[in-house]
């Protein structure tokens, strides 16, 4: 009798532990299928395979985001006009002050896919921006049709091996960022690369093209050093306020202008 | 202890008021509202949010300090704790001792508390010589009417954010805010104030503006951004920003500026119609002016060493750009300075003819 109750209470035991297990594995399972993100985050957070931006995402001082080889983004792109609560664009932007790590592979890039509408314009979304991050990467992304495809505001990260297309401006380093800009494929849109407020990127082997105004700019303050670049098919290659530049080992060919010096004639801006 | 004493005091820490004094600082914990008229005059503690009732008034003291602790509930970097107001607040500061208004914490940052905030405050709010620091938004309002004055916002993530409102900011300074002054659906005068060190320097929608003698500058994307938006800026300098002057869908004047030294345009406007006259576009990084669907006049302006282009018209509608001064009156050196139709096929034609032999520095009114 005790052995048929000791049974009964053990077999009791083992089903309530099951239940609890599975209640709790599907609490884990419903955490893991959290694949939309819209808001602040400040702890580390890992995408990977498809992932939505359902608004702005902001990645807070000290928090990070690491978005795996192969993962889409969809972005959702904003509605209407509105000035609140987005943080600097009001397009859906993706704003980090922490950490960002894309760790797209050359077999399995990261992808920022926009989720079309009817109303949507040409540039549908703000782009990355990296305002006094931590040390970043950004490689292997695609990425298309932003504002600023990757913002650097005093912040040097490292961007290699992405594939930028039709965006109002490519990349912008500005307020001293010193970002490593490599082997990157820029095309299609109005500017490439703009180097502002003492920023002195290093730009190597990328390949910039197509774009409706200037491949380069560089103004009075910043000094970025070309290596091996092609700079072709745009309305000006080159335009530099400083004279100093080493151009030597870019080949900047086959736009309407190659290279356009700018401020007053005859002065030597920014030295 | 007995069961009575302890009965007993059981109920007189009940019957303790929450504010409470703890040296010579008042201290609000937890949320409370003032009913009464109230003035303060001191150090205050608010630990938590407090709420200034509908028809009550809080008076501030000059050399009052009010400081908020920090509480984050959801973790999204902003602290809650602030002053919610339904009644009328009047911060009377002066010169020689103005009211601070800041984080209690020992590392204050961005954002550790709220806003002073006021929602259907409908009575003349008055902000003078105060200072605000390390908040999320420094002053915010909804439906409110409110004056700033003489008042310095600075550290905070927005420095001013308010909606459909009317509100006068005279001889402030808004700097190193993450953003600094935005608003919507509201009727703002701005006069003599500066705008410097943030990402947008101003920025609204649907609002009426009138913007005069006022320094924007060193803002990381633009100085001032108005989108559908009536407008009249006079007066103002507006340099050193990513763009200058960025209008969407606005109409209006914008007479006697100085846009200098702007990354990439010192005006940019786009589907606007505005009058743009007796300015000085000099040393903007890409063009002093770009045009976009717009409409108005462009004249009496001086639009010089710029970087790439003096004037660029991006769009189908020509631009009657006569009587400036574009830094020589050589025709061809205007055209190469101007970008339009005859450049590229499909963009509408600049008529620069009739150019100024010299600027009219004399008829700018930049102070």
């Amino acid at each position: 009798m005790d052995m048929t109750l000791n049974s009964y209470k053990i077999n009791r035991a083992i089903v309530a532990l099951c239940v609890i297990a599975f209640a709790l594995t599907s609490l884990v399972q419903a955490d893991d299928l959290v694949t939309e993100y819209s808001g602040a985050y400040a702890g580390d957070l890992v995408w990977e395979d498809v992932v939505t931006m359902s608004g702005d995402v902001l990645i807070l001082e000290g928090g990070s985001l690491t978005i795996r080889p192969g993962t889409q983004v969809n972005v959702f792109p904003a509605e209407g006009t509105k000035i609140d609560p987005e943080y600097l664009s009001s397009q859906t932007e993706l704003l980090v002050r922490g950490k960002l790590e894309i760790l797209g592979t050359a077999t399995a890039p990261v992808r920022f896919v926009l989720i079309e509408r009817n109303d949507l314009e040409e540039i549908a979304w703000s782009g990355i921006t990296l305002d006094r991050a931590s040390q970043s990467r950004i490689l292997h992304a695609q990425l298309e049709r932003a504002d600023i495809a990757i913002r650097c505001v005093a912040s040097s990260p490292e961007i290699k091996r992405n594939r930028i297309t039709n965006s109002r401006y490519g990349i912008v380093a500005q307020q001293k960022s010193h970002p490593k800009i490599l082997d990157n494929l820029l095309a299609d849109g109005e500017g490439g690369i703009f180097c502002w407020k003492g920023s002195n990127p290093y730009l190597f082997g990328n390949v910039i093209k197509g774009h409706d105004e200037e491949a380069v700019f560089v103004d009075a303050e910043s000094r970025p050093r070309f290596d091996r670049n092609t700079i072709s098919g745009n309305a000006i290659g080159l335009a530099l306020y400083p004279r100093d530049l080493l151009l030597d080992d870019i080949a900047v060919t086959d736009n309407l202008e190659n290279v356009r010096f700018l401020g007053r004639q005859g002065e030597d801006v920014g030295e | 202890m007995n069961l009575r004493q302890l009965l007993i005091l059981t109920l007189l820490s009940l019957l303790l008021p929450l504010s409470s004094l703890a040296g010579d600082t008042k201290v609000y914990r937890g949320d409370q509202s003032i009913f009464e008229d109230t003035v303060w005059d001191g150090e205050i503690l608010i630990d938590g949010i407090l709420t200034v009732a509908a028809d009550t008034t809080l008076e501030i003291r000059p050399g009052s300090r009010i400081s908020f602790t920090r509480f984050d509930s959801n973790g999204d970097g902003i602290g809650e704790h602030e002053i919610f107001s339904q009644g009328t607040i009047r911060v009377l500061g002066t010169e020689a001792e103005p009211v601070l208004f800041t984080s209690a914490e020992a590392n204050p940052r961005p954002g550790d508390w709220g806003a002073i905030n006021m929602m259907v405050s409908e009575k003349e709010n008055l902000l003078e010589f105060c200072n605000v620091e390390f908040g999320y938004r420094g002053f915010h309002a909804h439906f409110a009417k409110a004056r700033l004055l003489n008042s310095h916002f600075s550290k905070n993530v927005r420095g001013a954010q308010f909606q459909e409102s009317q509100v006068v900011i005279e001889d402030c300074r808004f700097q190193d805010n993450l953003n600094g002054v935005q608003f919507r659906d509201s009727i703002v005068t701005l006069r003599n104030s500066v705008i410097s060190g943030s990402h947008w320097g101003l920025r609204c929608v649907f609002s009426e503006l009138e913007m005069t003698s006022c320094l924007i500058e060193n803002n990381l994307v633009n100085g001032a951004n108005i989108r559908d938006g009536k407008l009249n800026i006079s007066g103002n300098r507006i340099t050193g920003n990513r763009r200058g002057l960025y209008l969407q869908r606005s109409e209006g004047q914008v007479v006697g500026n100085d846009f200098s030294a702007n990354s990439e345009h010192g005006i940019f406007l786009e589907d606007s119609k505005v009058d743009v006259v007796d300015n000085r576009f000099v040393e903007n990084g890409r063009a002093g002016v770009r045009w976009l669907n717009s409409e108005g006049r462009l004249a009496r302006n001086q639009i010089s060493d710029n970087g790439v282009y003096a004037l660029i018209n991006d769009g189908p509608t020509a631009v009657v750009a006569r009587n400036n001064w574009w830094g020589s009156a050589d025709k061809k050196v205007i055209a190469a300075a101007v970008r339009d139709g005859s450049d590229r096929p499909g963009m509408g034609l600049v008529d620069s003819r009739y150019p100024l032999v010299k600027p009219l520095t004399q008829s700018r009114k930049v102070q």
